[in-house]
């Protein structure tokens, strides 16, 4: 009976052991997995005398593969994702990628030496973490960053982004929640925006 | 998650209204002002603005640390503005922060959350922007309370505040020349992403007080 139960117990302590470690070990994978994005993009897309067109282009491969698109479309849509067809969503979604490459792109052009310092990572729900970072800025004031990332098999992918507080897709989900309003609730409404919205984009 | 589901804007078509002119103001003034004293004004001289700005207002900033219950910091704003107004030539010279003093910002708005209360109906105030009901009244009880102000007031140099308050503004508007284009710029309707990063903004400055407590 000892002899079983310290073997029980034996078995309990190194699974849960293990399973500490896991945890520990992916924790600190996030905080890598958001390191070396910021290294490839700084290698990739914020490097000098680049055509327009082709940081547009190295930024929406970066941003397709870290970013979590479906999920992101999702919550901002809200309850609207629900009524909308899969046209519907899938014109959306694309309509949502080129609004981002395309204000991301733009930042990237303007990249001024600026460097990402990681700090804590935290587990948030079930499968998310929390990457805490700052933005380091010659003479002004560093800027409060956090990743939301989710586990995606081998690797992460970004959720949300958190600057000083306010976060992009809750900020995204009210900005279009309120067009959809002002559409009577229609998204080929809402979508007709968008396009206007990425012309714009494109010419400036 | 669920506080955001609400718009929290009862009042919408009126700020919308007041959004507007704001945004005309904006367009024809503050704005070009605002890029002018950043293209004329070297880094250093606008460095000794935001300092002296900053250093006028230290006694708000002290009262809403008493007030909040924080002695370490109200300590830390009353040695700064004893050690900037003499060593730092009258406030233009931050000379605690390389001291190992930092600056920390608090308005009334931030206390009275930190009482409890919540931060009423979105508002968007003429020139002043993006609010809330909780913030201007906070506004207000410091423009009514600001030493600087009363002094200059019962001096009969109204002058003075207003400069004051011109100054400071245009530093403001300078410092957020980059982030509200950014905002202007990914947003469908600018009103809303406004309204929304405004909102999440205070409650995080107010939270990241709580919880440096580790208390309330």
């Amino acid at each position: 009976m000892l002899n079983r139960r310290s073997f029980l117990t034996g078995v309990a302590a190194v699974s849960f052991g293990l399973a500490h470690r896991s945890a520990w070990a992916v924790t600190g994978d996030a905080g890598a997995f958001i390191q070396s994005l910021a290294e490839s993009a700084m290698n990739t897309v914020a490097v000098k005398d680049l055509s327009d067109g082709e940081r547009v282009n190295r930024f929406r491969t970066l941003f397709v593969d870290t970013f979590d698109l479906p999920e992101i479309s999702r919550f901002v849509l809200g309850r609207y994702w629900r009524a909308a067809n899969d046209g519907q969503k899938a014109e959306f979604q694309k309509l949502f990628e080129d609004i981002q490459v395309y204000t991301w792109t733009r930042r990237f052009k303007e990249y001024n030496g600026e460097t990402l310092e990681l700090g804590s990572v935290k587990p948030e729900g079930d499968a998310d973490f929390i990457v805490d970072s700052q933005m380091k800025r010659a003479k002004l004031a560093p800027i409060n960053v956090s990743w939301r990332v989710r586990r995606a098999a081998e690797t992460f992918r970004i959720l949300d982004i958190i600057v000083e507080g306010a976060s992009m897709a809750i900020t995204f989900r009210s900005d279009y929640g309120a067009v959809l309003s002002s559409q009577g609730g229609k998204i080929d409404g809402l979508l007709d925006v968008m396009r206007k919205k990425v012309d714009q984009l494109k010419l400036g | 998650m669920a506080e955001w589901e609400q718009v929290n804007d009862p009042l919408e078509p009126m700020n919308r209204t007041i959004f507007e002119f704001n945004q005309a103001v904006d367009k024809a003034l503050l704005k070009p002002v605002a890029q002018g004293y950043r293209w004329a004004v070297p880094q250093f001289g606008r460095d000794r603005v935001r300092d002296f700005v900053r250093n006028l207002r230290a006694p708000v900033v002290f009262v809403n640390d008493v007030l909040q219950g924080e002695p370490d910091r109200a300590m830390q704003t009353l040695m700064r503005f004893a050690f900037n107004t003499g060593f730092g030539i009258g406030g233009l010279i931050d000379v605690a922060e390389p001291g190992g003093i930092p600056y920390h910002d608090e308005d009334f708005g931030q206390t009275f959350a930190v009482w409890g209360i919540g931060e009423g109906p979105y508002l968007v105030l003429p020139i002043l922007g993006p609010s809330n009901a909780r913030d201007g009244v906070g506004l207000a009880t410091e423009w009514l309370s600001d030493p600087f102000n009363l002094y200059m007031d019962r001096i009969g140099q109204d002058w003075a505040i207003w400069t004051r308050a011109g100054v400071a503004g245009l530093e403001k508007r300078e410092r957020l020349l980059d982030t509200l284009d950014e905002i202007e710029r990914s947003s469908l309707d600018y009103y809303s992403a406004l309204r929304s990063t405004y909102r999440q903004n205070r409650a995080a400055e107010v939270k990241n007080k709580l919880d440096a407590d580790g208390q309330r």
